[in-house]
């Protein structure tokens, strides 16, 4: 795993300030799964309009990223440049965009959905490999107790106990997201 | 008539069942037993939460797979028409026709592939409802108990629609996947049966 990985946003920001590369293909990696669930599920543009919205975003990210003021709201920038540029596609597609769904579409569903989604994959990144390992086999590949078991080579009476374990951790994880936010907005 | 079987009220779907049609048949109702077995585990998991640090996690699992059991109980039954028909057909044709038997024999895989997640289903909620009765909440270990044998019945009913299936030979490796998710629901519901007794 990459040193640069495991770096906080802020981390990241300061070494993408720095010029380092490496930290540039991180931040892409981090967070262009996010740009595009936001452009697809909660814009329902086309794969080609997330495609350009994709682009357009990181280049702006690239060029204007000395005028982020708090390195940790990363995130939030991105969303909102992100958000920005699929209105403006949907406008430029001949689609009348009332000001109401501008200032709407944050409440959406579609859209807390892919945050939640992201705060949970954020949070898993946070756990250790074996527990990513076992709740990625249960949760995401429909895996079976007994064909994780046989994969991995552990005692089939002991998975679910793992993963219940491993679940514990990620609550913690978010949880301490959850305190951190509020303390910083006190 | 509902697209979805989980859309309707218990009663109806219940009358679905008991209709002169061939689905919902053996294989919804499989999958709907496992997904109450696991539905029971959760309760009982969700009930231990002050006495049990896991508690919250197990229920996570046990909704999972009834989600996926509940999925089940109507793509089972959509599997199994479509195998059917498609037999039905190949048995009115007297043409030898290689393309009608290779149609056949994807119905039948599909028909197969439905039973034998219930099963592995199945096998899995045992496996919860095991870990809840050892340590729920003492007053819920029946209830545990009974998920395990719900659990049992659905892996045994979808392992024997598994075995029958015409596209799967004796030596088919999902038949012993079937045969071996039985065996271990089996094996926890007795276990958990006998030592309420």
């Amino acid at each position: 795993m990459s040193r640069l990985v495991t770096l906080s946003d802020a981390e990241l920001v300061q070494h993408c300030r720095a010029g380092d590369p490496g930290a540039w293909n991180e931040l892409v990696e981090r967070y262009s799964r996010y740009v595009y669930a936001i452009a697809i599920r909660g814009f329902r543009l086309s794969d080609e309009d997330a495609e350009d919205v994709f682009q357009d975003v990181f280049t702006r990210v690239y060029t204007r990223l000395d005028s982020l003021r708090d390195d940790s709201a990363l995130r939030p920038w991105i969303a909102q440049l992100t958000r920005r540029r699929c209105l403006d596609a949907l406008v430029s597609k001949g689609r009348e965009v009332p000001a109401e769904e501008v200032y709407s579409v944050d409440e959406s569903t579609d859209l807390a959905e892919v945050e939640e989604a992201f705060t949970v994959r954020e949070a898993l990144a946070g756990l250790s490999e074996s527990c990513q390992d076992i709740l990625d086999r249960f949760f995401t590949r429909d895996q079976s107790y007994r064909t994780i078991s046989n994969e991995l080579d552990l005692p089939s009476g002991t998975i679910a106990s793992r993963i219940a374990r491993c679940l514990g951790r990620l609550r913690d994880q978010l949880e301490g997201r959850n305190d951190a936010s509020e303390g910083s907005r006190k | 008539m509902s697209n979805d079987y989980l859309d309707l009220r218990v009663g109806e779907f219940l009358e679905q069942l008991s209709a002169d049609e061939g689905a919902p048949g053996g294989g919804s109702a499989a999958a709907l037993t496992v997904a109450f077995s696991a539905r029971l585990v959760a309760m009982v998991a969700r009930c231990s939460g002050e006495s049990w640090g896991d508690a919250s996690g197990i229920a996570a699992q046990a909704f999972v797979i009834a989600e996926r059991a509940g999925a089940l109980v109507q793509s089972d039954a959509t599997a199994w028409e479509e195998a059917l028909t498609a037999l039905r057909h190949a048995e009115a044709s007297t043409a030898d026709d290689e393309r009608k038997d290779f149609q056949l024999e994807q119905k039948l895989e599909r028909a197969a592939a439905a039973p034998l997640e219930i099963a592995e289903l199945g096998a899995d909620a045992a496996a919860l409802a095991s870990l809840t009765a050892e340590r729920g909440a003492g007053e819920y270990r029946a209830d545990a108990a009974a998920a395990a044998a719900l659990a049992a019945g659905g892996a045994r009913a979808a392992a024997h629609l598994v075995l029958v299936n015409l596209g799967v030979r004796a030596d088919d490796p999902r038949l012993a996947r079937a045969l071996a998710s039985d065996q271990v629901a089996h094996d926890i519901a007795t276990r958990l049966l006998e030592s309420g007794r």
